[in-house]
């Protein structure tokens, strides 16, 4: 007989019952129960999703070093961002993935300083140099944005606005995406444009 | 555009911030908005050449001059230093592709860039597709026709570029190319020419296959049907799509082969709209016989496969429940079931087996159909685990297998008809051991029906076994079961309620006619089989297959005709029906050793179509022979498993030009086949020093001094014509000095 059949053995039997059962790993996906988590701020204080029901939260992956990062704050557009959401009563956690000794990775004391140079209103500045929080929302750039609902759905994911670039002077031609969904959102309409394609430096994972 | 030029300067002053920049450090900073805006104003004098401290730019042009009317190929050629890149047309995971912003003459006109395929930058459990060591993009010039021949035309390109290692830094460069406008010949220009070359031979070829996509949850799955490939001579093989979110970039694309398609399974991206077509490049990393490797890189565009609506798990057990319920009524099941249930009707009117003794039944032959079933799943998961792409009826592809089941549906169908009876009270059914009387027979109508059942289910089946195969093998086993469940239920309700029976007709005379009425179905489907058989393997096995099945009804004939003879009659008339028994299944030859389609399809379409060469088949006596005619011999030795050899020939041996250089050279053109390994041509590829395809060898005619002459492993149009010419050329030459 010929080689398909061949393969039909015990042997492959055995790799398939062995091979089956794979975890189900839980992904971000708009419009479920964004992933839950706990992380430390950088004064030291513990945050966790869950805790912060009734809120809308905001989630923006960064990263000092990285250009597209400076692109938003060097023109004072993330902050401005930041504050325009707080202000609708949102909570803003700036998380940084960065491993120990890559590109962005800071410690507290840095990060509050960063905050305060560049006049920056996150609610907290998470910690996760593991990397732990940022697989879990397979955050892959600096900056990738996300918004989680009051009720803990994921409502947003995706880049800051719409011109990719790393050139500041492209910011005041592009739509800012966290700001229109929390513009949406306020006025209780769908967000018409919940998925959108992120760009930025990668994260600096530890590996 | 103009904002573009002032920041060429502006990024060597970025770039002194780069220069002091370490990768992982903290003052590896770059930063665009904090540039010193107005700052290295005057304008360096821009040339051809930019460099930075990562990038060396260069625009170089194909030609020396602009030949007006014609398009002119330059490309923005980047050194980049060790460890960094730039990036692909998709960056993937981060980046930004390069990109040119033209500043031309009037009337001229830039295309795009002409991507070459990237190589995978695995960062982490991030991945970017891009480019190290060098780059080169090439972009087609549009010259006007009323360009003026003389002064030099100056094309500018603004480019922009990020370049990473951990970190990442944009840059910006302003490039310019002088170049003077004539007419007359090109010539190449000296220095680009390996430049051009080497992307030439690595540009990316229209796919001579058609894909399609599928995405399953959360995976990605690319069909391409590329028939009759070798598994083991590929050896990498990547998906590189040109938008977002179709593959997760860092994730591992499974390869599998079969004699239909190449596969490329993967996890799917997150896209931000529904994707309905997927474009991309596939690139082939291709074993060559010499221990060598190619790379092959194939521009296609994939449809959405059409079964790709997605179902959960629920749905998918109550569709395969229902799927299963309507197996009942499928012409080559319902015989079968109809026949037991008589069986049933027979034993219920008899007064025997009532009740429990019928429930027993009903469970022993869903049991068998669930076994059946659980062992089908199991080898389906087995197939998927060993890396073949399987789907249900993947039987079916199996020629051997079409035949023996078309084998069957004719036994059974004879079994139907009257003509043989097989012992037991309940008339066997296709099977000894389905036709017992007990429990067992019970239980192997169950597995019979599932059997027979299979050719009927291929068609209709496959949307809720595709999912299945999608999932998780425990996921995939309860689909497969509730499948099983559908079709055993009605038979396990009927068993289970007594009651139901009196619904049955009263048995009776009619019984066997019904019966027999019974075996067309099973004949339509063992035509249908063979149908199936003759497409897979050809007109040889279509007359095998007529001549078994006719061999085993005379078998079968024998075997029942001699059963009441006494003497040497009985013994001669079960000796003579083995013998057409053994001469029915010698019939598999015929099924297995059948020619693959893919070289019957490459003879129809070559000699059909107007254009390209016309291949003679090789063999050492006509090569001889048409040398001995004085002509120039291409032989062109291939193999439809060969990617290379499939793309010179869709490519470049297709090309009408080509054909016009065979023809005006009085060229013959011989293909020797090496699909099934040829002694002949093995001994062929050995005497040029390969043991594999593809090889293109040009034989001068019989008489010249000239040795053979090679051609690349991967053709072009230009040096192909180049070489059939210059052999032209030498069989004038032997002409004349032979006069």
């Amino acid at each position: 007989m010929t080689k398909r059949l061949k393969t039909l053995t015990a042997t492959a039997f055995a790799a398939a019952l062995l091979a089956s059962v794979p975890a189900a790993a839980s992904t971000p996906e708009v419009g479920r129960p964004a992933p839950d988590f706990t992380g430390v701020d950088s004064n030291g204080a513990s945050v966790t999703l869950s805790a912060l029901r009734g809120t809308l939260v905001v989630l923006e992956w960064t990263n000092h070093g990285c250009p597209y990062v400076s692109k938003h704050y060097g023109a004072g557009n993330m902050q401005k961002t930041q504050k325009s959401a707080r202000a609708k009563g949102a909570v803003w956690l700036s998380i940084i993935s960065s491993a120990p000794g890559r590109q962005g990775h800071v410690d507290g004391a840095e990060a509050n300083r960063l905050s305060k140079t560049r006049g920056a209103a996150p609610s907290h500045v998470i910690l996760d140099p593991k990397g732990v929080i940022g697989r879990k929302y397979e955050a892959t750039n600096t900056p990738h944005m996300f918004i989680v609902g009051k009720d803990g759905t994921l409502l947003y994911m995706g880049a800051i606005d719409s011109i990719r670039s790393a050139n500041p002077a492209d910011i005041p031609r592009a739509k800012n995406y966290v700001t229109a969904a929390l513009d949406e959102i306020a006025a209780g309409r769908k967000v018409s444009q919940p998925v959108t394609r992120q760009y930025g430096c990668s994260v600096k994972y530890a590996y | 555009m103009a904002c573009l030029s002032l920041l060429a300067g502006l990024a060597i002053a970025g770039q002194a911030v780069a220069q002091t920049s370490q990768p992982g450090t903290l003052r590896g900073l770059d930063l665009p908005g904090l540039k010193p805006q107005g700052g290295a104003q005057q304008d360096a004098p821009a040339g051809p050449v930019f460099k930075t401290k990562h990038v060396t730019a260069e625009l170089l042009s194909e030609h020396t001059t602009l030949r007006p009317g014609a398009t002119a190929w330059v490309a923005l050629y980047f050194n980049i230093i060790p460890k960094w890149h730039t990036y692909w047309r998709n960056a993937g995971d981060s980046g930004e592709a390069t990109r040119i912003d033209w500043a031309l003459p009037k009337g001229y006109a830039a295309g795009e860039i002409v991507w070459l395929p990237p190589e995978r930058i695995p960062v982490g459990p991030l991945a970017n597709y891009g480019y190290s060591d060098e780059a080169i993009h090439m972009v087609p010039i549009t010259v006007p026709k009323d360009a003026r021949p003389g002064p030099n035309a100056t094309l500018t390109a603004n480019v922009f570029w990020l370049v990473c290692e951990e970190v990442c830094i944009p840059e910006e460069g302003v490039l310019k190319l002088s170049l003077p406008v004539a007419g007359g010949a090109p010539v190449a220009d000296l220095r680009a020419g390996p430049i051009f070359r080497k992307a030439r031979a690595a540009l990316p070829k229209p796919s001579p296959w058609s894909a399609q996509f599928r995405f399953e949850d959360k995976r990605f799955r690319l069909d391409v049907a590329a028939a009759g490939l070798k598994r083991e001579v590929i050896e990498d093989a990547w998906f590189y799509p040109y938008g977002h979110g179709v593959v997760k970039y860092a994730a591992p694309q499974k390869l599998t082969v079969t004699d239909r398609a190449l596969t490329l399974e993967t996890q799917r991206g997150k896209a931000a709209k529904p994707i309905t077509e997927v474009g991309g490049l596939l690139v082939l990393k291709e074993k060559l016989g010499d221990g060598g490797t190619v790379t092959q890189a194939f521009r296609l565009t994939a449809i959405e496969a059409d079964s790709g609506f997605s179902i959960g798990f629920w749905e998918a057990v109550a569709l395969a429940l229902l799927g299963g319920l309507i197996l009942n009524l499928m012409p080559c099941v319902l015989p079968v079931l109809a026949v037991k249930a008589l069986s049933f009707a027979r034993h219920a009117n008899q007064g025997r087996g009532k009740g429990q003794g019928m429930a027993r039944h009903g469970f022993a032959y869903a049991a068998g159909v669930l076994a059946s079933f659980a062992i089908v799943g199991a080898v389906l998961l087995a197939v998927r685990a060993a890396g073949e792409a399987a789907g249900w009826g993947f039987q079916l592809q199996e020629p051997v297998f079409v035949l023996l089941m078309a084998y069957l549906m004719v036994l059974i169908g004879l079994n139907f008809a009257g003509l043989f009876e097989i012992g037991g009270r309940f008339a066997g059914i296709g099977g000894s051991l389905a036709g017992r009387a007990g429990l067992s027979g019970s239980f192997f109508t169950g597995v019979l029906a599932v059997i027979v059942a299979t050719p009927c289910t291929a068609p209709f089946m496959g949307a809720a076994v595709g999912f299945a195969l999608g999932q998780t093998a425990a996921v995939a086993m309860a689909v497969m079961l509730a499948l099983g469940f559908g079709l055993a239920l009605p038979f396990l309700l009927l068993s289970l309620a007594p009651p139901l029976l009196r619904l049955l007709p009263k048995p009776g005379p009619w019984m066997v006619r019904f019966k027999q009425f019974l075996a067309f179905p099973m004949f339509a489907t063992a035509a249908w089989l063979i149908w199936v058989l003759s497409l897979q393997a050809g007109d040889a096995a279509l007359l095998g297959a007529l001549a078994g099945a006719i061999l085993l009804s005379f078998a079968v004939w024998l075997w029942q005709a001699s059963a009441g003879a006494s003497g040497r009659w009985r013994p001669a008339g079960i000796g003579l029906a083995a013998l057409a028994v053994v001469a029915a299944f010698a019939m598999v030859r015929y099924a297995d050793g059948g020619a693959p389609a893919p070289v019957r399809a490459d003879r129809a379409p070559e000699s059909a179509a107007a254009t390209g060469i016309v291949w003679e088949p090789f063999s050492e006596a006509r090569l001889a022979q048409r040398r001995a005619e004085g002509r120039p011999v291409l032989i062109n030795f291939t193999a439809a498993w060969c990617i290379t050899c499939i793309a010179n020939e869709k490519v470049v041996l297709r090309l009408e030009s080509v054909r016009q250089a065979v023809d005006a050279a009085g060229m013959a053109t011989l293909k020797g086949d090496w699909t099934r390994r040829d002694p002949v041509i093995t001994r062929h590829l050995a005497a040029f020093g390969r043991s594999g395809v593809p090889l293109y060898v040009i034989y001068p005619p019989k008489g010249s001094p000239k040795q053979p002459m090679l051609l690349p492993q991967i053709l072009t149009e230009g040096g192909t014509i180049a070489a059939i010419r210059s052999m032209a050329a030498e069989a004038k030459r032997a002409e004349r000095s032979g006069n």
